[in-house]
């Protein structure tokens, strides 16, 4: 057999696991993708109709519509990521009897994925915006795009500690679900942190997807910023997790080709 | 040339360490196909992956500049939900086969495992053999230097086994095979040297008639 190059080899396992993810996805019957393209749209309707009913209030120095699907997007593709990758070790088990497949592959292929339908979302709601005239002028749009891709590095460093604990400890992929539902409530998902009281805006900023998610908006909309953000604070999450996946993984690697 | 450098495995029970080997140091020769010979628990499946990489040693290491298939066994490297096609698709692409080499590999496959219409239906319909046969025929699809068979041989209608070992023969003109079975007469067949897996260690045989022998002593 000709030998291959391990980055060759990297590449091959990443084509075919991404095919594979991807067609599952798109096979596992049509509920799946359905709620896949309609749960963004879903819960925008639901906050706006919130804010409608019980806010009473529709008046904003930003289209509140525009505002939600930019952070569900990014937020749903941050959670997907997560959640996707906690079961990938062993989901994809079988898939451990050839060498070249390691089990990080399984995770690398899995957000590579969220990141392709995240892709396709964001076409979806750029069509719709243009169709129907919404203001979807962009403040700073590498800042945006900047703030996108290092919450996929962020994404992915949780991910990777979370599918490791998963593998040792059951219950994590059940209090996961639970946990993300959490955080969409206190990330600054449907509201900017300005618009909260002073209070609470000092508590929020510990969430580090709260940092994000200010970032994405802040400079999407010429009428927020991102004062609140820390970027220390965020990069320090980042590296702690990256590092605390990467050596958690590989003291347990072998571990976890033998489950 | 595969080299053990001391090595132990050992699992984990209630009534403590359980070993497959221990401190093993060994040579295998490149040139010589090898069955694997043990009774049941001893550890020949477990010898058979660590030569495949996919499972390691507690302490030593196995070293080796040959190319290993993945283990040829019941179980399979399948996705049950996929089709077989699908399947057999995805591992070509995990040995970075290019497009037309794909198209060819599932043609041959397709009309060696005589799937006919099961071919485009997901695996989890497939019987153990059906499995098998498929994993079979997609490993001679591959040049490796060995071929790592666990047991496959054995399954299946008798037409389809004949078919396979005179596959099977034909291939180790190109490379070698490492076979794990209790059918003393496919042993004979195809090795031409065996390896006795006993009580926490392993002895290599020359002539695979001896470790034939050496084995029935043990199961004496």
């Amino acid at each position: 057999m000709v030998k291959r190059s391990s980055f060759k080899i990297f590449l091959a396992v990443q084509n075919a696991l991404f095919l594979r993810e991807l067609s599952m996805r798109f096979s596992s019957g049509r509920i799946g993708i359905f709620w896949t393209f309609f749960e963004p749209f879903f819960q925008i309707m639901v906050f706006i109709l919130i804010k409608l009913l019980i806010f009473n209030s529709g008046d904003n120095h930003f289209d509140f519509a525009v505002f939600l699907a930019l952070n569900f997007t990014a937020f749903n593709m941050f959670k997907n990521i997560v959640m996707k990758s906690t079961g990938a070790f062993k989901a994809n088990k079988a898939l451990f009897i050839y060498k070249q497949v390691k089990p990080i592959d399984t995770i690398i292929a899995r957000t590579m994925v969220e990141i392709f339908i995240t892709g396709i979302i964001i076409l979806i709601f750029l069509l719709i915006g243009f169709y129907f005239d919404f203001d979807m002028v962009v403040d700073d749009l590498s800042m945006v795009g900047f703030g996108f891709l290092w919450l996929m590095v962020f994404a992915f460093a949780f991910a990777l500690v979370v599918a490791v604990f998963n593998v040792f400890v059951d219950s994590i992929g059940k209090l996961i679900s639970f946990f993300m539902t959490a955080l969409m409530f206190t990330s600054a998902v449907f509201y900017p942190i300005e618009a909260l009281p002073l209070e609470l805006q000092h508590w929020l900023m510990y969430n580090p997807v709260a940092h994000f998610m200010e970032i994405i908006h802040g400079f999407y909309f010429e009428a927020l910023d991102d004062r609140f953000v820390s970027y220390g604070y965020i990069f320090l999450w980042t590296i702690i997790l990256l590092y605390m996946g990467l050596w958690l993984y590989v003291k347990l690697e072998k571990r976890i080709i033998s489950i | 040339m595969i080299k053990l450098a001391k090595v132990s495995k050992f699992f984990k029970t209630k009534a403590g360490k359980k070993y497959i080997l221990k401190d093993v140091s060994m040579i295998l020769p490149s040139d010589k196909n090898i069955g694997i010979l043990g009774r049941n628990g001893t550890g020949k499946s477990t010898i058979m992956r660590m030569l495949g990489q996919i499972e390691f040693p507690n302490k030593g290491n196995i070293t080796s500049d040959k190319s290993f298939s993945w283990p040829l066994g019941l179980s399979g490297g399948f996705v049950g939900n996929m089709t077989g096609k699908a399947n057999v698709k995805f591992v070509c692409r995990l040995y970075g086969k290019s497009e037309k080499e794909i198209t060819e590999i599932i043609n041959y496959v397709k009309d060696f495992s005589e799937l006919d219409d099961y071919f485009d239906m997901p695996i989890k319909t497939y019987s153990s053999g059906m499995r098998s046969r498929l994993s079979f025929g997609l490993s001679l699809s591959f040049n490796f230097d060995y071929l790592l068979i666990d047991e496959t041989l054995s399954v299946g209608d008798a037409k389809f086994r004949k078919k396979s070992q005179m596959a099977l023969i034909k291939k180790i003109e190109t490379c070698k095979v490492l076979l794990v079975s209790h059918d003393m007469g496919t042993l004979k067949d195809i090795c031409d040297s065996g390896i006795v897996v006993h009580n926490g260690n392993m002895e290599y045989f020359e002539d695979i008639n001896v470790a034939i022998e050496e084995y029935k002593m043990i199961n004496k």
